[in-house]
């Protein structure tokens, strides 16, 4: 499963990051988003939804919450 | 000695930077607001040392590894130009991402003092974090900062740290372990390594009391702020008060106050010169100071928009903002990082243009810096509040109304520019950091406000004076440089020049020279326009002081001018929404760095701008008058050749692109 389809409000552990693009790759990994790290939905919305990663908050779009695969 | 500021974005680098040099960079509540490197020297109260020292305020970026282009601004200056020290500004409620970047520059064996700012937020929280403790793992030293507090708690001690390493080297306390850097395993594994370090002692010395992860206040706010309904109609309501209160209620009240004062200067220059000659009193106390009078007499205006947008800016909720707007600009080929540039560009287009600058795909970067400007800037201001006054009855919605025109305008021009840059519909990706919200700081907007007040009397004094002396003369004099009477208007140098625009301008609904001459003046500054009106139609009085309501004779205005209210519409969109002035398509140049683009942007502008008040003027007087306006088939012919053009240019550049799709094909299978 992917970050789509997340629960709101349950801590999963990211296992992989599926993606051609190796910059945006690297971006989510120094925001603390690679495999084996926590990752918590706060928030769905059309188009995206709102994660918890790290002690941030940050809004991504489908593209890349379908690219976070979790477990 | 020079001190760099590096940290991740919005961490508070440049209102730190701000604070130490007193300079005014811009700062806001969002993640890429400082999109350059910013130079300038400390103030002496600062640090207790003889040396000058230089503050360089830097991009943020979350890594040594750059992602958008201003990111690799922040890690080329660190690496090559050697800076004495560096202030590594850490948010200290965001420790576990914010080491990854500071062990990084702990290697480059530059001496690195952290400083752990927006401290107070984390007092708030009940997060604590042991500064001893941390400063021992890192070895370098660790200063609580607040950097927006009035007694500035900690900038002090953060300087004279960093003084006193100047010269030390740094003792890295993680090394890299030496890698192939072209082998992406072998880094990522590395990097793994140095996040685990930084999560071992991130666990050792933070202690919280509120986990991130959990659902708090602000996010109901943002769930409400983000919806996809609510969020856009709440995003409508606020630019409607933006414009409300600063074209409507405040800003009026102050001008009128202004104008009295430019009024009584204007009477005591005439009285001045009773006794020269007409021409002088023409060209000095209606040109000079009534032209240049009319223009500032809208200050007020600008000024309180600048104030609100300031506030906008610093409270976080734009972030918010463009993520309500994502989906909708996705559609049109754009992403919701083009809404921060759009914003920003309501205040100066040159810094909204500047802003694309955090876009990382190249063709969304350069159709936002070729769109932004439809959104009417502060410049355009007071061109609306003119037209508005005399046409509309000072009505407020029309500001608003010309900003949402121009934000469908950019919605039109984006599916455009996706139709002719063609098929290759790269996946754009939209990741935007929500910071928490915070009270916005009256004193930045008042600065904010007070910056762009002094840049607008500059102008005044500048390029509108000279302009209005230009259009003044040039009204006066004919070829032969003879006065012309006022019988023989048509045969001055202005009007010999403008009427061959004018004649263009007849399916628009407005052929009249004067009208075509303010507009070209326009092209310099946009304020022009209203100054050049208020030379040709000798008008100075466009705000009224007794009723404070803008354009005292607004009928007379009306009369002089020739306008219809639809007429007058369709000559003020052409004005906002054809090309903006000269330093704003400098500023697009820089940014596009393709002379093609440019070209294609100019072209699309003055296509809009066009074809907007043809539609305007001839639906206009269809609905009003029944029967179609002038020259319909003439300018219906121009806007026709316009659209060819468009098509045989996206014709054309899909062509290309199958050409070299195909080339490429053949390439590589020669080489196998």
């Amino acid at each position: 499963m992917n970050l789509n389809d997340a629960n709101v409000g349950e801590t999963y552990i990211v296992e992989d990051i599926e993606t051609d693009d190796e910059e945006l790759k690297a971006f989510l990994f120094s925001l603390g988003c690679y495999s084996g790290e926590p990752v918590t939905v706060i928030s769905h919305l059309k188009g995206g939804c709102t994660v918890s990663i790290k002690d941030g908050r940050y809004n991504i779009d489908n593209g890349i919450a379908s690219a976070v695969l979790i477990k | 000695m020079r001190i760099a500021f590096a940290g991740n974005p919005n961490s508070g680098k440049t209102t730190m930077y701000n604070a130490l040099t007193g300079e005014n960079e811009r700062v806001g509540n969002w993640a890429g607001v400082t999109i350059g490197k910013k130079e300038s020297p400390i103030k002496k109260e600062f640090y207790d040392f003889v040396e000058e020292i230089i503050a360089v305020d830097l991009p943020g970026a979350y890594s040594m590894s750059p992602f958008t282009p201003e990111e690799g601004i922040t890690s080329g200056y660190v690496r090559d130009e050697n800076p004495d020290a560096i202030i590594n500004i850490v948010d200290a409620t965001n420790l576990s991402r914010s080491l990854f970047f500071t062990t990084q520059l702990l290697e480059l064996g530059i001496p690195v003092v952290v400083a752990l700012n927006k401290s107070d937020i984390n007092e708030k929280q009940n997060t604590e974090i042991d500064t001893e403790a941390l400063s021992k793992k890192l070895n370098c030293p660790i200063i609580k900062t607040v950097s927006t507090s009035s007694d500035k708690t900690g900038l002090k001690e953060a300087v004279n740290a960093a003084v006193e390493l100047n010269g030390n080297g740094q003792k890295a306390p993680y090394l890299q372990a030496d890698i192939d850097l072209h082998d992406k395993k072998a880094v990522e594994a590395e990097d793994r390594k140095r996040f685990d370090f930084v999560n071992k002692i991130v666990k050792e010395v933070e202690t919280r009391k509120v986990l991130t992860k959990e659902r708090n206040s602000q996010d109901k706010v943002d769930s409400v702020l983000t919806n996809k309904v609510a969020g856009i109609l709440i995003f409508a309501a606020v630019m409607w008060a933006v414009f409300w209160i600063s074209q409507s209620k405040v800003g009026p009240l102050i001008a009128d106050w202004l104008v009295g004062w430019i009024e009584t200067f204007q009477g005591w220059v005439s009285g001045l010169l009773e006794n020269s000659s007409p021409l002088l009193q023409a060209i000095l106390a209606d040109g000079i100071v009534g032209g240049v009078g009319a223009v500032v007499g809208f200050l007020p205006l600008v000024m309180v928009m600048y104030f609100l947008i300031a506030l906008l800016e610093d409270c976080g909720y734009m972030a918010r903002v463009s993520v309500v707007m994502d989906p909708i600009f996705k559609r049109v080929g754009l992403s919701g990082k083009s809404i921060i540039p759009i914003i920003i560009g309501t205040g100066c287009g040159i810094p909204g243009i500047m802003a694309s600058r955090t876009i990382r795909d190249e063709r969304e970067r350069r159709a936002t810096a070729m769109l932004t400007t439809f959104i009417p800037c502060g410049a355009k201001i007071p061109v609306i509040a003119l037209f508005a006054g005399a046409f509309f009855s000072g009505a407020s919605w029309v500001n608003a109304l010309m900003y949402f025109v121009g934000i469908l305008l950019i919605f039109l021009g984006a599916l455009l520019i996706k139709g002719i840059t063609g098929y290759k519909y790269r996946k754009s990706f939209f990741i935007m950091e929500l910071p928490s919200y915070k009270l916005p700081s009256l004193k930045r907007a008042c600065f904010s406000m007070l910056e762009r007040a002094k840049a607008y009397i500059i102008k005044a004094a500048t390029i509108i004076l000279v302009c209005n002396c230009v259009v003044q003369l040039m009204q006066t004099f004919n070829w032969k440089f003879q006065v012309v009477g006022e019988d023989a208007a048509d045969t001055s140098i202005l009007a010999s020049i403008a009427s061959p625009f004018a004649v263009l301008l007849v399916p628009l609904g407005f052929g009249a020279w004067q009208l075509a001459a303010a507009a070209i003046t326009g092209f310099i500054a946009k304020e022009n326009v209203v100054g050049t009106l208020a030379v040709v139609y000798s008008i100075t009085r466009f705000i009224d002081t007794d009723e404070l309501a803008l354009t005292g004779g607004a009928n007379e205005v009306a009369v002089t001018m020739g306008l219809t209210t639809v007429t007058a519409l369709a000559y003020l969109m052409f004005n906002l929404f054809t090309p903006p002035c000269f330093a704003a398509i400098g500023a697009m140049n820089s940014e596009m760095k393709s002379a093609k683009w440019l070209w294609g942007a100019i072209g699309l502008q003055l296509g809009t701008g066009y074809t907007v008040a043809f539609l305007v003027y001839q639906f206009g007087t269809l609905f009003t008058e029944g029967h179609l306006g002038n020259a319909f088939i003439p300018g219906l012919i121009a806007v026709l050749i316009m659209a060819a053009i468009v098509v045989v240019i996206s014709r054309r550049s899909r062509q290309k692109f199958d050409v070299e799709y195909s080339l490429h094909n053949k390439g590589t299978g020669a080489s196998v």
